[in-house]
């Protein structure tokens, strides 16, 4: 699998790891828990930078917001008490989704972001809480929304830096405040033929105060539903907005033909799943559609 | 039936389990040879061309290689590659290496290198000029007049019409299907398709060869039929049986898939050019394309009926494909007619059936063999005209179905490549399936209740279905006993337990037959030098065939016992028995011996080796029966089916060992259920797998598992070692047809292609109800 591989490093470091990852040139690869970098077995690497010890694996509160470490398995979010109190657990529920059992055990968050899946499984939740990464680079750390992060498939505005980070702020509170994550899957520990994310706030007459929608698997990159947000903002919760916001929803998508699904599908999957989840935020508000 | 027997029907932990969850050194793969070289074999990049040129030169020189072979260097033998008895029903149109490639998979060059690593640059370094030929990638196409002909050697022998890629042809009909149909007041006809599944064993195929101290070619492999692949590597690398030795140790699951013999010519092949061990594994991805896989097949089923319900005729017209070589081709297809349609007693049976050569992967055996597709459609059409005819489903199929006392006429028509043998019905548990299988779904119950709120709507279906135990007439096993000084006795069977726990199913029935506990019976299974012949673990003989070699060498070691004791005890046989690992008298005097105190006697005052062989076979091959019922919840948005709870009720005879038993019903429904709904090796324009691995290909895991019940309906069958027929097969063959009847009764719409995808659901669907 990796028999050209000739070294395998442990840095202790974000900068010994960054030294070596520059060291390496196009043929070193990062590598945390390996679910990505394994399976693919690029024959071009030489070398593999572990980053598993640099400190990076915790999940962090500070007020309202949260802080992630890059490192951080998904089975280790899967099980975070405190995760699951955040928008109505749905980082959790991502992280349960997100293949089996010695998957999570191994597999990271900064993993899942970084690899630039369109289908990764918390790409969806993060961008609908709004979500920035922390990147470090040799000389200094610079902070990005998660929305700009993605560039096409398998490309990020990573460049030569690390994902150190994921901070996520004070999402919106209260009673009327609700968070839905939808995922449809071959299996039940498959990638996401389509997944889709909503949180809402509404006001004490069923007005939408405040919206996020964001959709994975159904374009280059994880999307944010902007047109289809901007519909639901500032207008009274009902079943007929629901279908039509989800119908926007549908337009933004680009999806592509491949193995699992056709586009015609994926489209009509991101309407449905897109309607189930602002229904599901609705009921959970107290909203009655 | 098991109140009076100590080791039969107990629930006796395998044989082997313990160093299999121990992780002990036992599957092919675990030992490690000096000087072993790695092979690899170079897949072709067409799926139909000639090797115009093919140079070497380069991948020899390359440090590290000890040999590089193409059709160059090999004898040109057309053989079969499947796993059956000789003389074998399949086509010999495969060669070792060959100037011709027929699917994209097919063998270029095999070499052999210190690494992984140097023999995959070394096939990266062979120079190949193809001249590439028209492919024939769809079924329809295969048969049309002006397409390739895909075996236009002219040494491959018994292919049926080579000129228009037909492998193999089957017509048979019982009474007059034409007379039938005329007779019928109603006539149901309509076309099925099923998919390509592949097995996915845990442990992909794999053979190591040597040459031993003798110079003997010794192949260790993971194969379900040693003594087949023995004599077919002798027949391809031309070098007399004597000279090969085939060691089947612990197999990680083989479906079918391994009743092949698939690596073992090359392997050998390279182990002779290097003089050194030589190991070639398969990678997952080439497990599925360059393995086996189950055949697509287009169906085309009708039914005449009476009002009152009594079918009438049956006709069943397949095509199916065998991809680029025929092997298993004429026999998974002859199931497919011979182990269905008399499931129902029509009066007139039609089967005809053409498999095609396609330039596609290779079809093979597989957990089935042809009834998983027959009884898709027969079961999906039978609950159509259940429908029609406004009867349930259970009702109409209890008028119509086989039992005790029948003859299925149509097997005597259709045996393995040639005319078989009536099957007469000794023991059937359907009824009693049908009763208790309803009961534990709640089929009354739910069959009124169809539907559900808002978009998730469930529904109840089932299908029946049967298979056989063995190959009447043709498959045939022995065994060998002999006891040691302490009283426990070595046993040998040439039987392949795949882990589906032949081992300990055969150690039962040797130590029943015996009076000995399980633990004085240790058993080595399908070792060609040590262990008698048997033709391997496939068509659900072992329990029943290799079983009955080993009660008959048992019953013969323990007339042997009885002699020896008769004489120790100084009583008369008919008035001895053994029992609890010892022989006693049934008479007054009460007097017993040990079977240990009995062995050293027999060994060194008697000088007497106890110990005696028997081979076995039947002509006939009682059916287990099994109804399989569904109930699905159909998402009426997203088309996706989730299946809720699927009851399986089987009669296997007497199951020898219940626990296993389950274990096999529970593993065959979880295959049938991949069949189902997900599992599909598909295949590009150009022939190219696209789905070559478990990211694209799926298949379900134990969080898939819907809730499953299995329940064994025991019956005594007189042909059966202490009444066993057969369980590991059946169970996968309802599960598809019960699913695709609950999606019926759940929303109305029927689906006849297999797998049943949800954006074919959907599609239906909306052509029902176009508002959704």
């Amino acid at each position: 699998m990796f028999d050209l591989v000739e070294a395998f490093h442990r840095p202790s470091s974000i900068r010994e790891a960054l030294r070596l990852l520059h060291a390496g040139g196009r043929r070193a690869r990062i590598v945390a828990g390996g679910t990505d970098v394994v399976v693919r077995a690029d024959p071009e690497i030489r070398s593999l930078v572990d980053i598993t010890r640099l400190g990076l694996t915790y999940i962090k509160r500070s007020g309202g917001a949260w802080a992630i470490g890059a490192t951080t398995t998904m089975a280790q979010i899967e099980h975070s008490a405190a995760l699951r109190a955040l928008a109505g657990g749905i980082l959790v529920e991502a992280a349960k989704g997100c293949g089996s059992v010695q998957l999570r055990n191994m597999a990271t968050l900064g993993g899942n972001l970084a690899n630039a899946s369109p289908a990764a499984d918390t790409a969806a939740p993060l961008l609908v809480l709004d979500a920035q990464v922390v990147v470090a680079g040799e000389r200094s750390r610079r902070t990005l929304a998660l929305a700009d992060f993605f560039l096409k498939p398998g490309e990020t505005a990573l460049g030569k830096a690390l994902l150190v980070e994921i901070l996520i702020p004070a999402p919106p509170r209260g009673a009327r405040t609700a968070w839905s994550f939808q995922k449809l899957g071959r299996t039940e520990s498959d990638i996401s033929v389509v997944n889709a994310a909503a949180g809402l706030q509404v006001d004490g007459k069923g007005v939408c105060k405040w919206c996020r929608i964001a959709l994975g698997a159904v374009a280059p990159v994880p999307l944010r539903a902007r047109a289809a947000e901007a519909l639901v903002t500032g207008r009274k919760l009902d079943g007929s907005l629901v279908e039509q916001a989800a119908a926007e929803a549908a337009r933004e998508a680009s999806p592509i033909t491949d193995i699992r699904a056709t586009a015609e599908y994926r489209r009509e999957m991101c309407r449905v799943l897109v309607k189930r989840a602002l229904a599901e935020c609705a009921a959970r508000a107290g909203c009655s559609l | 039936m098991s109140g009076d027997r100590a080791v039969v029907g107990q629930n006796l932990r395998k044989v082997d389990g313990v160093k299999l969850v121990t992780g002990r050194p036992a599957f092919t793969d675990d030992i490690h040879l000096p000087g072993m070289l790695i092979g690899k074999i170079l897949p072709s990049p067409h799926a139909h061309a000639r090797i115009k040129r093919i140079d070497t030169g380069k991948a020899r020189a390359l440090p590290g290689v000890h040999a590089v072979l193409t059709y160059k260097d090999v004898p040109r033998v057309p053989h079969t590659t499947a796993g059956q008895a000789w003389p074998e029903p399949s086509p010999y149109d495969t060669y070792l290496l060959d100037n011709k490639v027929r699917f994209v998979g097919d063998r270029v060059a095999a070499v052999a290198a210190e690494t992984r690593a140097i023999a995959e640059k070394a096939l990266r370094l062979i120079e190949v000029e193809y001249e590439v030929l028209p492919a024939v990638l769809e079924i329809e196409q295969a048969m049309a007049s002006g397409v390739a002909v895909i075996h236009d050697e002219p040494d491959s022998t018994k292919i049926f019409d080579r000129e228009h890629n037909i492998a193999g042809y089957i017509l048979r009909e019982i009474g007059n299907v034409e007379e039938g149909f005329r007779a019928s007041d109603l006539i149901f006809e309509r076309e099925f398709r099923t998919g390509r599944q592949q097995h996915c064993p845990l442990e992909p195929h794999v053979a190591i060869a040597w040459l031993d101290a003798d110079q003997r070619l010794v192949i260790r492999t993971s194969t379900q039929v040693p003594y087949h692949a023995r004599r077919q590597v002798a027949m391809i690398l031309q070098i007399p049986v004597s000279r090969v030795h085939v060691i089947k140790p612990r197999i990680g699951g083989g479906f079918g898939g391994k009743q092949e013999m698939l690596l073992e010519d090359i392997t050998g092949a390279l182990a002779l050019a290097t003089k050194r061990p030589v190991k070639i594994e398969f990678t997952r991805e080439e497990e599925f394309y360059m393995a086996r896989s189950r055949h697509p097949q287009i169906l085309r089923m009708k039914m005449g009926v009476k009002r009152d319900g009594t079918i009438v005729a049956s006709q069943l017209t397949v095509l199916a494909t065998t991809g680029a070589y025929g092997s298993h081709s004429t026999t998974v297809q002859g199931n497919t007619g011979s182990k269905v349609l008399p499931l129902y007693r029509a009066e007139h049976m039609r089967f005809e059936c053409h498999v095609v050569y396609t330039n596609t992967p290779v079809a093979g055996a597989f957990r089935g063999y042809g009834c998983p597709q027959g009884f898709f459609a027969q079961e999906t059409l039978v609950d159509e005209i259940a429908e029609e005819l406004g009867r349930d489903p259970v009702e109409f199929r209890r008028q119509n179905m086989i039992r005790l006392g029948d003859i299925d006429k149509l097997s005597a028509q259709l045996g393995e490549g040639k005319e078989g043998l009536p099957r007469h019905i000794r023991s059937c548990g359907l009824p009693e399936c049908l009763d208790r299988a309803a009961a534990a779904v709640d089929w009354d119950g739910k069959r009124n209740a169809a539907g559900g709120p808002a978009h998730l709507k469930r529904g109840v279906g089932m299908a029946a279905t049967m298979q056989g135990s063995g190959i009447a007439g043709v498959d045939w096993a022995s065994a060998f006993l002999k006891m040691n000084e302490d009283g426990s006795f070595f046993l040998q069977v040439g039987a392949a337990d795949v882990g589906a726990g032949a081992d300990t199913v055969l150690a039962q029935i040797a130590a029943e037959t015996l009076g000995v506990s399980l633990d004085k019976v240790v058993i080595t299974s399908g070792d060609t030098d040590i262990t008698p012949f048997d033709v391997g673990a496939y068509a659900s003989s072992t329990t029943i065939i290799s079983g009955g070699a080993v009660r008959k060498a048992a019953e013969k070691v323990r007339a042997h016992v009885l002699d020896m004791a008769a004489k120790m005890l100084d009583a008369p046989v008919d008035k001895l028995e053994c029992g609890d690992n010892q022989v006693y008298t049934i008479c007054e005097c009460r007097k017993a011996v040990s079977m240990a105190e009995l062995a050293m006697h027999a060994m060194y005052k008697e000088k007497t080796q106890i110990m005696d062989g028997a081979s076995h076979f039947n002509t006939d091959s009682p059916p287990p029966f099994c109804v399989t019922f569904a109930e699905v919840e159909v998402d009426t948005e997203t088309g996706k089916v989730r299946v809720l709870h699927l009851v399986t009720a089987v009669d296997p005879g007497t199951a020898i060992n219940p626990m296993q038993a389950e274990g096999q019903v529970e593993g065959a429904v979880a295959q049938g259920l991949g069949y189902a709904l997900i599992e599909e090796l598909l295949l590009d324009g150009q022939g190219r797998p696209r789905n070559a691995s478990f990211l694209d290909y799926k298949i379900f895991s134990a969080k898939d598992m819907p809730r499953l019940t299995t329940i064994l309906v025991e019956t005594d069958e007189p042909l059966g070692p202490f009444g066993a027929k057969s369980i590991s097969e059946v169970p996968i063959n309802g599960p598809a047809p019960a699913i695709a009847n609950a999606i019926y009764h759940a929303v109305g719409i029927r689906l006849r292609k297999l797998p049943i995808r949800p954006e074919d659901v959907l599609r239906e669907l909306r052509e029902k109800l176009p508002t959704l």
